[in-house]
């Protein structure tokens, strides 16, 4: 969820876009089936920290989640906390850490985005090396369909197989079956030490390939893994050189050999934990920003493949979360960038691409989407029929 | 929604859709021997693992190649059949029962067929044996985490049908965490893949929501695991304690160190005496109130500290004795009386009656004080052995299915306790499926509205309807197709 000052074209057009506000999930159940009836799309929204991202909405109005905000359950003996859609990231990790846990999602972005935004985009940061995604963590939801009916999927505790999986279902679905409106997650007591180490490293593919190497064998998973570009850096501990920045957690005897561990791969250095913040909203106001990926075997060829990408590219950055065989490319919005990745992006690119927030034209020209194809479609078709929710964000049914 | 009434599903199928020409074709697909219809022959299908549920199948198939499957699949498509896909049957809901319809057997479909040590992943057809697997990767120092009490016998298919749990997921995740990618075919005989490993993968989660859908979703041909390391250590703890409420709290205490222990158990006293006075005698203490079986593994580095922090805790809370087991031979014992405790059990009585809820790990002293005053008061003896550190619990009642008033009163006390879970904020399965067993109880938990929603998430998969028909979400919610007299079987029965 990064800040946007408006760069993007979808930022100005939802700004244009009549806001529908909500108190109550009785208020998301009236607005949609009032838009449902009058066949009027609806573009959702959080808290509006994030609307570039994904492809272009053919909304006319939008609907806030903001105001459906709050924790409205926490009982920290059973790591569970329960949320209104709108409440921020923040809010959860303020109160969670009075009980000295927290929840292990640090997606890309400002810690004002909410967590009903997180679960719909399924949106993961560095520490999904360790905890997964919001698949993992999201125990149960609350939500509204497309028809306006209102529906209950998983439940507070940790395990649950009662009915179909309607909260893996809808957790990452863009907001194009239903509105979230509340969700359970599950929380993690914080470890005893938590530290945040860096090793640097060549940056070419065999250096990074080494690093995930490593990362495979070790006995133990780091919390977060993630290899950064020169400039970014630069941003997050201040040398212009390509890193390996590792968070380790546990007891101390744990993390010091962790952190032992790391000396094949150069001489560890300590740098302080806001290096995850600084990557975390590493990315300018209205930057072009998407991920490439392959199995994690691969992740210096996709490094290298990325680095080509962007090559000569002013501002460009990088980072690779190992364990997924992702890269994540920032690029700078700029008309001679755009260009560039689009003649880029033309070639023959061997890694999957996932688009996070682009201009029009390189969605169309780069970014195809699968999402709608097959059984994706007819789940849209089934959960919203008139097409009120989102349409476009995930491409259109085929 | 889909469930909407202008979706109709009365429509009966036309009279004698299971007969001998069914029978003919099928055989000619998988062999003649693979295609039973006699009902002695039928005998071993007409129950799982729980032994509430008796359903006789109008036949049963059983492909032994992913193609074979497919021709089944595709020929029951054909010809508008229902059918049940079924994998060990050491299932614990009855989902796996056909009632006068075809069960597809997926047990012969054993290749693991292609393992990528380098990633973790496995890909493996629906038949092969959960524990199999395991042993198929072990060369390269991997396992697969999700590890159900039956893992011996039940299969990847299995598992991935009812997101099959086990102790071990308490740390590592229960089977929907370890599914990167299927192959499916759908009842329609469209053949689909869900989701992938080689980069991420844009869109709805189809492989979460195909796990978990019990059978009614399609059949999966070819299953990708995540894979895990085995620990490079491993320590188990055995701690006694002189009450339930002393052990539970053990429970919270140990949870809230930031800790993940790869297993948290709890065994009642009643457990520990019937597992103590069977061939699976583990050395539990017969005098202790309750017993936390807790494992630890990972890295060599810190471990030993982090078992000590446990056994610190343990006797905080009013352990009587925390034991380390010292060797591989001690902690298999240790691990046997837990995992063969049902077996156990069965001992006790001719018939048991394994129970699966969830509460919030913080109610389970009162809860399980409350499932006790139950048990007293309809004079049934209640056994609880459980997954203590995800608030999983078990409670089984051993009892004479002959005697009617005892079973009456067995029947009372399951849903008693089943109440009291869903009112202490829990749910009515955590790892063994609704199935037919928990139907009743899933108006407890879901709304109308929220039955429907599974009903729309079930049609985009199966929009007859064909695929398992009749579990999971209660008839009156689904608008389920019956099947009418006039469309029973003719074949089987009339041989008997």
């Amino acid at each position: 969820m990064a800040h946007v000052a408006g760069g993007a074209s979808n930022n100005r057009a939802v700004a244009r876009m009549t806001t529908l506000t909500v108190s109550s999930p009785a208020n998301v159940r009236d607005h949609v089936r009032d838009a449902s009836a009058r066949g009027t799309a609806l573009r959702i929204v959080g808290a509006g920290t994030w609307l570039d991202a994904g492809r272009p909405v053919r909304a006319v109005e939008s609907l806030s989640t903001h105001g459906l905000s709050g924790i409205v359950d926490y009982v920290p003996g059973d790591l569970t906390l329960t949320a209104l859609a709108g409440t921020s990231l923040a809010e959860i990790r303020q109160e969670a850490g009075k009980h000295n846990q927290w929840l292990a999602l640090d997606p890309h972005g400002a810690e004002a985005g909410t967590l009903g935004a997180t679960i719909s985009t399924a949106s993961a940061g560095p520490v999904v090396t360790a905890f997964g995604t919001p698949r993992d963590l999201v125990l149960g939801i609350e939500f509204v369909t497309g028809t306006g009916s209102v529906a209950r999927a998983g439940g507070r505790v940790v395990k649950n197989v009662a009915g179909f999986d309607l909260t893996r279902l809808m957790t990452g679905s863009w907001g194009t079956l239903a509105v979230i409106t509340e969700a359970t997650v599950r929380l993690h007591a914080c470890p005893q030490v938590d530290e945040t180490i860096a090793v640097t490293i060549a940056g070419d593919a065999a250096s990074v390939d080494q690093t995930r190497q490593l990362l495979r064998r070790l006995a133990f998973t780091p919390y977060a893994c993630e290899v950064l570009s020169a400039p970014l850096a630069a941003d997050a501990v201040g040398r212009n050189e390509p890193i390996v920045l590792f968070r380790m957690a546990g007891n101390m005897e744990s993390v010091a050999a962790q952190r032992a561990a790391l000396i094949e791969l150069g001489e560890p250095f300590d740098v302080s934990p806001e290096a995850w913040t600084t990557l975390r909203a590493a990315e300018p106001p209205g930057a072009i920003v998407f991920r490439l990926s392959r199995h994690p075997s691969e992740i210096g060829t996709t490094w290298e493949e990325a680095s080509r990408i962007v090559e000569g590219i002013s501002g460009a950055l990088l980072h690779a979360t190992l364990a997924r065989g992702v890269v994540r490319c920032i690029v700078p919005n700029a008309s001679e960038n755009v260009a560039r990745l689009a003649i880029a992006l033309a070639n023959p690119v061997q890694s999957k691409r996932i688009g996070e927030r682009l201009p029009e034209q390189l969605w169309a020209a780069a970014f195809p989407s699968r999402a709608m194809v097959g059984i994706g479609g007819r789940l849209k078709q089934a959960f919203d029929p008139r097409g009120v929710l989102n349409p476009g964000i995930l491409g259109d049914p085929k | 929604m889909a469930a909407s009434p202008t979706v109709s599903h009365s429509a009966s199928p036309p009279a004698s859709l299971i007969d001998q020409s069914l029978a003919d074709r099928l055989a000619a697909i998988v062999g003649a021997r693979r295609v039973l219809y006699r009902p002695s022959e039928l005998l071993t299908y007409t129950a799982d693992a729980l032994p509430s549920y008796f359903k006789q199948p109008a036949l049963a198939v059983f492909p032994g190649t992913r193609d074979e499957a497919v021709a089944v699949v595709r020929e029951l498509a054909a010809r508008g059949v229902p059918f049940v896909p079924r994998g060990a049957g050491t299932g614990l809901s009855g989902g796996a029962l056909a009632d006068g319809i075809v069960l597809v057997g997926l047990n012969r479909l054993t290749r693991v067929i292609s393992v990528d040590p380098d990633n973790m992943t496995a890909t493996v057809e629906p038949g092969v044996v959960n524990v199999a697997l395991s042993r198929a990767v072990a060369a390269y120092g991997l396992h697969y985490a999700p590890d159900p009490s039956s893992q011996a016998a039940c299969t990847i298919g299995g598992n991935v049908a009812e997101n099959a749990g086990g102790p071990h997921c308490l740390k590592y995740g229960v089977t929907t965490n370890h599914i990167l990618a299927l192959e499916v075919i759908l009842p329609s005989g469209e053949i689909v893949t869900l989701g992938g490993v080689d980069g991420e993968n844009e869109g709805f989660d189809l492989v979460g929501s195909f796990v978990g859908s019990e059978g009614c979703f399609g059949i999966a041909l070819a299953i990708t695991v995540r894979l895990s390391r085995n620990p490079e250590a491993v320590r188990t703890l055995l701690a006694d304690f002189m009450s339930i409420d002393a052990a539970a709290q053990t429970v919270s205490a140990i949870v809230a160190t930031g800790i993940i222990p790869a297993a948290l158990e709890m065994i009642d006293q009643a457990t520990i005496r019937a597992v103590e006075s069977s061939i699976y005698a583990a050395g539990y203490p017969t005098d202790a109130a309750a017993a936390l079986l807790i494992e630890l593994d990972g890295a060599l580095a810190g471990l030993e500290h982090d078992v000590e922090t446990v056994a610190t805790h343990c006797r905080a809370n009013g352990a009587r004795t925390v034991r380390i087991a010292r060797d591989e031979v001690e902690r298999t014992r240790l691990w046997q009386g837990r995992k063969k405790a049902f077996g156990a059990m069965g001992r006790v009585s001719s018939h048991l009656v394994v129970q699966d809820a969830v509460v919030p790990r913080t109610k389970l002293p009162e809860v399980l004080a409350e499932i006790h005053n139950i048990g007293q008061r309809q004079r049934v003896k209640v056994c609880n052995v459980f997954h203590a550190g995800d608030g999983n619990l078990h409670p089984n009642i051993a009892y004479d299915a002959s005697d009617a008033d005892e079973t009456a009163r067995v029947h009372v006390a399951m849903r008693e306790i089943m109440t009291l879970c869903v009112d202490a904020g829990g749910t009515i399965t955590g790892e063994h499926g609704v199935g037919l067993d928990k139907l009743p109880y899933m108006d407890l938990i879901f709304s109308p509205d929220s039955l429907a929603a599974m009903c729309t998430l079930r049609e985009v998969f199966d929009p007859e309807r064909r695929s398992n028909p009749g579990k999971v979400v209660p008839v009156h919610a689904c608008r389920e197709w019956h099947m009418s007299p006039a469309a029973r079987p003719t074949i089987g029965r009339s041989r008997a």
